[in-house]
């Protein structure tokens, strides 16, 4: 497929190109733009930047299943106070008579799950104001709690699915029944390339999302073509990324042997073919890939962490190790200039654990505890590196739960109102912002949509959403979202 | 080829300062994109056209949109720069804005005098778009005095490049030319002796010959089937656990159906009739029936509007190029379409269903089936989705069947009706003599049980068992005889059918007698029941009493059931509509009726496509009014009329490019030397005249497939059940085969930019590191060039004749002097540094099959093979 600019770049610059080319053969492979070659499909390198950028990297944390936003960061009084009450019996009633109702978009009817429950569930966990700033934020959360200045918490979210494709619309904007479609990593790498030229770009950690919900679509590029895929890094394996390290048995020395034999005769061919684009882009992508063997594993080793950091991840305890692990890889990997960290925290092969239709408080408490500490960790050493202002942490969910019980002891899927936050990356800390009703039913004031987060991701690196198109393929109006400018600082 | 052209241009404008304003591709696609909707020749709002540039500078019924004076001032910039929503073009809703850089591009334009080409094409209503028009063979310009070629494309691309003022590039060299067309015909690369035979013509004498032999190996069905697969969208089923959300189980047989109706050069019209309505034109032949595959693989479990929408959208796309699915929610924008024609066409689908057909040898169609389309709901009704909502269907008119009214052909619906076993499949002989002998299997079983032990032994159990098997085989015996009666209408069939409905009912009592005996039984068992919890032994004993009291009112039910005489018995099998509604079958003629324009030219675009790297016409899946006449429209309308009168062969269509000069010529510009070269470069740097050919990296099943067909390992088996994409590291069968669904891809095709299972009318190629890596890391390449080593090894003795034979294998070519020098090197260096193991760091984790050879000079040649397997020669195309 061609993108937008192709005919006038050939016409222009194919000449130049050409001696260019000549040149590099002289001088090996080094210069930045041809480092960036192999990354920078991207609308970055022809478009002026509009927007001065805030953030180099983000690092994307997304529970799955749902996560209550009246247990975590959304406190509703008015649940314990009418607890066992119809919605009906409150004086709130008119939330079931909202237009807001109508944004749901059910597609495949589930007799289970994804309705509104009328009788009110008290809240499962008590809040208090944190920090300085006093935001209120759940006592699931005493770590995070530390850093509440730094925290923009967005309370009034909404989404259009009630059922777990939800998972994939807040990472492409469309409804799970629209189809698949680039996701926001793919979209901040597609518009920016990379700054590491060892690291892949866009880098997904922990087990992705069950294919009932859009599985690995929910970290993939579509139709922005595989460079753009998240790829994914298993921490805790001998095998962080597929191939990524020779079968056993080989020695370092007898592959360094091929990739240089490789490189001489990949050399003979570019004499012979000095037009040849495509094999300079080969040879670009064995060298990368040479690197990448040891640049990979290097990123999942943590010899050189000290026993501090390591205790401060949680990697001592069994319930944080193993989110512990992948919070610490995160900072390892914008440290090293990857631009797109994504990590799903919660996958169990179906809707997600965080999917409380029972047991809601053993349930959050318990999934709360394995990345409290981890994520507070992750935030407070970013700052301490100086690594906050430049990396934008977006905590996200599906949709929220409802303010009725169901089954005694859970909470249904609610994706009329939710709370998601960021934190870095130049947004205002210790902030609200936007609001549900007094039951937290609605998102009230100052509603967004998922792509409303992509849209204010995407501004503070310096993007404009609408650069962010390729010929053939059409956008709606929604894609593109709203940047949310109040809570910019 | 054209996105790594774009990355490297990408970096050069960054450089260079942006040269002039260029109308065709800077100008022109603005105005079609974000204004072309409401002022191009379907809709001239305010009188204004921006369709062509004469059409901006004559102005709309104000006036000149345009102000050379003050161009920030000009009537067109100011509407679109506006900030004013109530004013500002296009208006909301309609299009996201125009950026700053566009706007002042515009402006940049109109400073410039708005210019256009003189000749830029108008049409005057959408019935004159190019596409829309019969394709005709205008007769071959004069043969070009250069070349000597007679082939119609050769004497169609020498008159362009005449004109252009081009030179094409020389023939490509033998080597080159036997690796091009071996794996664009086959998928495999030529092997030595296949080298061998037809390089000792060095001028390829008998390339015709060649043409021929390649077009009839079946391998060009798999090579080819693939093509079509993508394009036709074929996906495996999808689903979570067992239930299948999209797709069918089984559809395997489609993609053999492909695959043996390509071999068999079946004609490309009775492709598409057979995929669209196999099942209404040959309604008993299980053979035809494999293609509607093509519907069935639309199925979506939670949403007959996905369904439908998908078989609209998808048909249109493949087969006319058509991107109707515009028009679910208003007329097309771009298109003559009305938002009423999508639903008339969604109508031709409408009553369509699939069902799995069971097979001779298996009837649990979990197992095993033919998944397949029939029209299921003759009367269905479809309506308007107003605005494109389906909660708002206009039901006060209904909708007919029908297609869009641009294509000026024949469309005539007529009902079919279906001959006995299309209806009720169950009449297929096979199905009763399986079932009957299974029914007599369980009989004999019974009465071995019986026979085995002395008759005072055998307990009642096994004695009722053996009553209940036989009453058995006489219910199924006479259900079939009366269920076969009541379809023929045979006379005897009331009084067959009271004597089937004795036996049902005497085979469920005797059921029923066997329940209560075997529960008898249990209850016993629980009273014998070595148990110390008293409470516990209570409770068992009187859980199996009330199961036995139920039981034995249920017999009673039972046994006065046998006093009746009612007819009633359960009919074998499942039936279907007699009927079918003939309305797919009128749409598949509609598209392959000689009048209509687009099927021919859309198929020849995707095999002209496939064979040089890029298409004619350059959105294969849209024909409209967006895409502007090909360059080489008159080869491409001649081609589609040579192709009808063909009979749609493809193989003719095949034979037709393969022995072109354009398709032979070298893709290295270089040969032609600075000054001609720099002249190509400066007329056709994008190669849209075909001067050279193209540089083409191989697709991802056939990087694979090579990598297993060089050592010799590749298992040529055809055909037959999708294979667990997980076992393609170790199963050794083409990549087709494998199973190919949403998150169920082999890891090797995805990294190769395998088509993407939901729509792929065209392949990316990417070069990313991750293939670098899979080539370099994975098992199946180090295992194949190991297994390789030791055979070229078994031949040759000295290095430099590996290095020649290993070449010759891997790339297809004969090594260079400086390659065979750096080679000879390498193998004497990496020898010493493997003779001392002990000094080296392992690394590495996956298993391997084969292991490295003990010896160190083998396992360098190891290496050397496995280094040529990464060679970017291995997976390219010159």
């Amino acid at each position: 497929m061609k993108t937008k600019h192709t005919s006038e770049q050939n016409r222009s610059v194919s000449n130049q190109h050409r001696r260019g080319f000549l040149q590099d053969l002289g001088l090996g492979f080094g210069s930045v733009a041809l480092s960036s070659l192999l990354q920078t499909d991207t609308i970055a390198a022809t478009a002026v930047p509009a927007i001065a950028p805030r953030a180099k990297n983000v690092i994307w944390l997304f529970m799955i299943g749902g996560a209550s936003h009246m247990e975590t960061f959304d406190p509703k009084p008015a649940l314990t106070k009418f607890a066992g009450k119809t919605i009906d019996e409150t004086p709130h009633g008119g939330v079931l008579k909202s237009p807001y109702l109508a944004n749901e978009r059910v597609v495949a009817f589930d007799p289970n799950n994804g309705f509104i429950r009328n009788e009110i569930y008290p809240l499962q966990v008590g809040y208090g104001p944190r920090g300085n700033s006093g935001i209120e934020i759940s006592d699931w959360f005493p770590h995070l709690s530390e850093c509440a200045d730094d925290l923009c918490l967005v309370r009034s979210m909404w989404t259009e699915d009630s059922n777990h494709g939800a998972q994939l619309q807040f990472h492409t904007g469309r409804h799970r029944v629209d189809g698949f479609f680039p996701t926001i990593g793919s979209w901040a790498t597609y518009g920016l390339g990379s700054l590491n030229e060892n690291l892949p770009q866009f880098v997904v950690m922990g087990t992705p999302v069950a294919d009932c919900c859009g599985g690995q679509e929910c970290h993939r590029a579509n139709y922005l073509g595989p460079q753009f895929d998240g790829v994914p890094l298993d921490v805790d394996s001998d095998t962080p990324l597929p191939y990524a390290s020779p079968p056993a048995g080989v020695f370092r020395e007898e592959q360094a042997g091929e990739f240089e034999l490789l490189r001489q005769l990949h050399q003979l061919s570019s004499e012979q073919f000095p037009d040849d684009e495509s094999l300079r882009a080969r040879i670009r992508s064995y060298e990368l890939a040479f690197r990448m063997q040891t640049a990979v594993p290097d990123v999942v080793r943590f010899d050189h962490e000290s026993e501090l950091t390591r205790r401060q991840y949680g990697l001592d305890q069994k319930e944080t190790k193993a989110f512990g692990q992948q919070m610490l890889t995160a900072r390892r990997l914008v440290e090293r200039g990857v631009r797109f960290v994504q990590v799903y925290h919660g996958s169990n092969g179906g809707a997600g654990q965080w999917d409380s239709h029972t047991g809601l408080k053993d349930n959050h408490s318990k999934l709360c505890q394995q990345t409290d500490q981890p994520i507070a960790a992750l935030l407070k050493d970013l700052k301490q590196r100086g690594l906050l202002d430049e990396t934008l942490v977006v905590w996200a969910t599906e949709f929220g739960r409802t303010p009725g019980a169901q089954s005694s002891n859970g909470r249904d899927h609610h994706p009329y109102g939710f709370s998601v936050w960021m934190a870095g990356g130049g947004i205002r800390g210790g902030i609200t912002h936007g609001a549900t009703d007094e039951l937290g039913f609605h998102a009230v004031e100052d509603r967004h949509y998922v792509t409303d987060i992509h849209a204010t991701l995407l501004h503070q690196l310096g993007l404009d959403p609408h650069q962010l198109v390729v010929e053939g393929r059409q956008r709606l109006e929604k894609d593109f979202g709203h940047v949310i400018h109040d809570i910019i600082a | 080829m054209s996105r790594i052209m774009l990355l490297l241009f990408a970096l050069f404008l960054v450089r260079s300062n942006a040269t002039a304003i260029d109308y065709e591709s800077e100008i022109k696609p603005l105005f079609v994109e974000k204004c072309g909707a409401c002022h191009g020749v379907l809709q001239q709002e305010a009188g204004l056209r921006l369709d062509a540039g004469s059409f901006v500078r004559q102005g709309s019924d104000d006036g000149s949109v345009l102000d050379f004076e003050h161009p920030r001032q000009s009537r067109l910039v100011e509407r679109i720069a506006t900030t004013d929503h109530n004013h500002r073009m296009p208006p909301e809703g309609q299009g996201t804005p125009l950026s700053k850089q566009q706007i002042n591009k515009l402006i940049e334009w109109i400073e410039s005098g708005a210019t256009s080409p003189a000749d830029e094409p108008i049409i005057a209503s959408p019935q004159e778009h190019w596409a829309y028009q019969r394709p005709i063979k205008r007769p071959l310009p004069q043969a070009s005095k250069t070349s000597d070629s007679t082939n119609p494309i050769d004497v169609w691309m020498d008159a362009k490049w005449q004109q252009a003022g081009l030179v094409p590039t020389f023939r490509a060299n033998p080597a080159n030319l036997l690796r091009r067309i071996y794996l664009d015909v086959t998928g495999l690369p030529p092997t030595l002796d296949q080298q061998d035979a037809v390089l000792e013509d060095s001028e390829l004498a008998n390339w015709s010959t060649l043409v021929d032999q390649l077009l009839d190996d079946p391998a060009y069905g798999e090579k080819w089937g693939r093509h079509w697969m993508d394009v036709w969208r074929y996906s495996d089923w999808d689903g979570y656990k067992n239930e299948v959300r999209g797709s069918q189980p089984h559809i395997w047989h489609w993609r053999d159906w492909i695959v043996e109706s390509l071999n068999a050069d079946k004609g490309y019209d009775a492709m598409v009739i057979e995929m669209l309505a196999g099942d209404e034109i040959a309604p008993e032949d299980m053979n035809t029936l494999r293609a509607t595959g093509f519907l069935v693989r639309n199925f979506h479990k939670s949403n007959r509007d996905i369904w439908l929408d998908a078989t609209v959208e998808h048909s249109a796309k493949a087969f006319l190029g058509m991107t109707i699915a515009c028009a679910r929610c208003h007329d097309h924008k771009y298109d003559p379409i009305s938002q009423q024609e999508y639903y008339n066409l969604r109508a031709v689908f409408e009553p369509h269903r699939v069902r799995t057909e069971p097979l001779p040898g298996q009837s649990d169609t979990s197992k095993q089936g033919l998944p397949r389309a029939y029209d299921a709901d003759l009367d269905i009704e479809t309506f308007l989705y107003v605005q494109g909502n389906e909660k708002n269907p206009d039901k006060a008119h209904p909708l007919e069947p029908g297609v869009p009214a641009i294509i000026d052909t024949t469309f005539q619906v007529d009902a079919i009706p279906l001959p006995t076993v299309a209806s009720h499949p169950f009449m297929r002989d096979h199905v009763e003599a399986e079932e009957l002998t299974f029914i007599r299997e369980e009989l004999k079983k019974a009465q071995d049980a019986i026979a085995s032990e002395p008759d005072e032994q055998s307990t009642p159990i096994a004695r009722q068992t053996l009553v209940l098997a036989k009453a058995k085989l006489d219910s199924a015996e006479r259900r079939w005889a009366a269920t076969k009666a009541k379809i023929h209408s045979e006379s005897a069939s009331a009084s067959l059918a009271s004597q089937a409905a004795d036996a049902e009912r005497s085979f469920q009592f005797q059921q029923t007698l066997l329940s209560v005996l075997k529960q008898r039984s249990a209850v016993s068992a629980a009273n014998e029941l070595q148990e110390t919890d008293e409470k516990k032994k209570k409770q068992s004993i009187d859980a199996a009493e009330k199961k036995l009291t139920e039981l034995e009112k249920e017999l009673v039910e039972a046994s006065v059931q046998l006093t009746q005489s009612e007819n009633n018995f359960t009919p074998v099998g499942t039936s279907y509509p007699t009927t079918s509604t003939g309305r797919r079958t009128a749409f598949a003629k509609w598209i392959t009726h000689p009048d209509n324009p687009l099927a021919a030219r859309v198929a020849i675009n995707h095999l002209w496509m496939r064979h040089f790297g890029e298409p004619l016409v350059e959105n294969v899946f849209d024909f409209g009014l967006r895409s502007s006449r090909p360059v080489h429209h008159e080869l491409l309308d001649w081609l589609a009329v040579e192709f009808m009168e063909n009979q749609w062969s493809m193989k003719h269509l095949h034979r037709l490019i393969l022995n072109s000069r354009t398709y032979q010529l070298g893709s290295s510009p270089e040969q032609l030397g600075d000054a001609v070269l720099q002249q190509n470069l400066s007329i056709d740097p994008d190669n849209e005249y075909f001067w050279r050919a193209n540089v083409r990296r191989l697709e991802a099943e056939v990087v694979r497939d090579s990598v297993l067909a060089v050592a010799g390992s590749l298992d040529r088996t055809m055909g037959g059940a999708d294979i667990d994409f997980e076992d393609g590291e170790k199963n050794n069968r083409r990549s087709l085969y494998f199973r190919h669904a949403y998150e169920k891809q082999m890891q090797m095709l995805v990294t190769f930019d395998a088509a993407n299972p939901t729509d792929c009318y065209r392949r990316t190629e990417s070069i990313i590191p991750q293939q670098a890596l899979a080539l370099a890391n994975s098992p199946l390449a180090m295992d194949q060039s190991r297994l390789l080593a030791q055979r070229i090894s078994a031949q040759v003795s000295d290095g430099n004749s590996f290095t020649h034979l290993a070449f010759r294998i891997t790339l297809g070519r004969q090594a260079t002097d400086s390659e065979l020098s750096t080679c000879s090197q390498f193998l004497q260096q990496q020898t010493d540094l493997l003779a001392n193991q002990t000094s080296l760091s392992p690394v590495g984790v996956a298993k391997t099959t084969v292991q490295p050879a003990t010896n160190a000079e083998s396992r360098a040649r190891e290496n050397l093979i496995h280094v040529l397997m990464n060679h970017n020669d291995f997976v390219t195309l010159r």
